[in-house]
């Protein structure tokens, strides 16, 4: 008796065997992939030497520095910085640099730039931007900028020829101002 | 029925958003900005230039070229001591004793100050090379040296036009020759 139990499952398992063999082999795989890009417009500003300007730090990016070396009514200035007046009551320093804004994804033709001082300007000083005076407040420098260009800008630095502590500015030691600029499409 | 209502509600809730995110966007100005800083160190300064003097034209006060500046010209013309020959009409000729000659022309010498406290200026000057025997230059009837600055004022006022006399005096002994000179005046601030 257990020998014929023992026939009948080996009989099943030869069976069940065969009929796996016979079943056609899976050689194919599928899948998909539900693949989602938001392209989103957008604009970026960036800061570069100008060929008659001084060389700027950082150039290339939207945190630039310009170093004016030393300025005054009558003496040598630094490459790049030029003189453009002297009067008795002032004396202009130049520099010219450019910026540069990017678009992408924007019907947009071109870009208005505003430019104001990060803090009120030190005494004696005038900062100007394309003959436009700067404050805290955002001043409109262009309203046609043309993207993906270099846009020369001038930077006029108007000084007092008084003397420290009469409406002058301080001599003999570096003085920083930080202008930001805005850039918005039209 | 039911199969005909059967929404894939994970994409219809992604469209959504993207189609949210994009009007969100559309709406806004796009604006992008960037920070400059400034960096420069003030000097005093002080500058000397040459001008006209008003009188220029009269004798005495013959034209500079170039004035207005600190690089200038001013041409006497031809002289000899003989007959009191002088070829310009803007100098002064004179005989200085029995064996001397000068020209003379006046011109203005206006030095301005920026950013200094300095009350006033010193003026000196000098001449270029060392002159023929026989030659002397002066100004304001200071003889001028080509070895070191001569001080001509010890106190000058800036912005105010300091007038000064250039004399060139000449023995009746010198030979016939070009006298030339380049004269550096050199103001220092007080």
């Amino acid at each position: 008796m257990l020998n014929k139990r023992k026939s009948i499952r080996n009989l099943t398992l030869a069976a069940l065997l065969l009929t796996g063999a016979a079943a056609p082999a899976q050689t194919t795989g599928s899948g998909v992939i539900n693949a989602t890009l938001f392209n989103k417009n957008g604009i970026s500003l960036q800061f570069d030497t100008d060929a008659s300007g001084v060389t700027l730090g950082a150039a290339g990016t939207s945190a630039a520095s310009a170093n004016l070396g030393t300025i005054s009514a009558f003496g040598p200035l630094s490459g790049g910085v030029t003189r453009p007046t002297v009067t008795a009551a002032s004396f202009t320093v130049r520099t010219i640099f450019d910026v540069q804004v990017v678009q992408g994804g924007l019907a947009s033709a071109n870009y208005t730039l505003t430019a104001n001082l990060a803090a009120v300007a030190p005494t004696g000083f005038t900062y100007k931007v394309d003959a436009v005076t700067l404050s805290t407040a955002a001043q409109t420098i262009q309203t046609n900028g043309t993207y993906n260009t270099d846009v020369a800008h001038n930077l006029d630095l108007v000084v007092s020829t008084a003397v420290p502590g009469a409406g002058g500015p301080a001599v003999g030691t570096p003085i920083t101002a930080t202008i930001n600029f805005t850039a918005t499409a039209n | 029925m039911k199969q005909y209502c059967n929404i894939d509600w994970k994409n219809a809730l992604r469209l959504l958003c993207a189609a949210l995110c994009f009007s969100t966007a559309s709406a806004t100005a796009q604006t992008s900005s960037g920070q400059l800083t400034i960096t420069m160190n003030v000097q005093s300064s002080i500058s000397l230039i040459f001008q006209n003097n008003p009188s220029v034209g009269t004798p005495g006060f013959c034209p500079l070229t170039n004035a207005g500046t600190n690089n200038v010209g001013l041409d006497l013309g031809t002289a000899s001591f003989p007959g009191s020959f002088h070829t310009s009409a803007c100098v002064n000729y004179q005989h200085v004793g029995g064996a001397l000659y000068e020209v003379s022309s006046a011109f203005d010498v206006v030095v301005s100050k920026a950013n200094s406290s300095s009350p006033n200026y010193r003026l000196a000057a000098q001449i270029s090379t060392a002159p023929p025997a026989g030659v002397a230059w002066l100004i304001n009837n200071v003889t001028l040296s080509n070895t070191a600055f001569t001080t001509l004022d010890a106190t000058d006022n800036y912005f105010g036009a300091v007038t000064k006399t250039l004399q060139v005096q000449v023995k009746n002994n010198v030979p016939t020759q070009v006298l030339l000179e380049t004269i550096t005046f050199l103001a220092t601030a007080n």
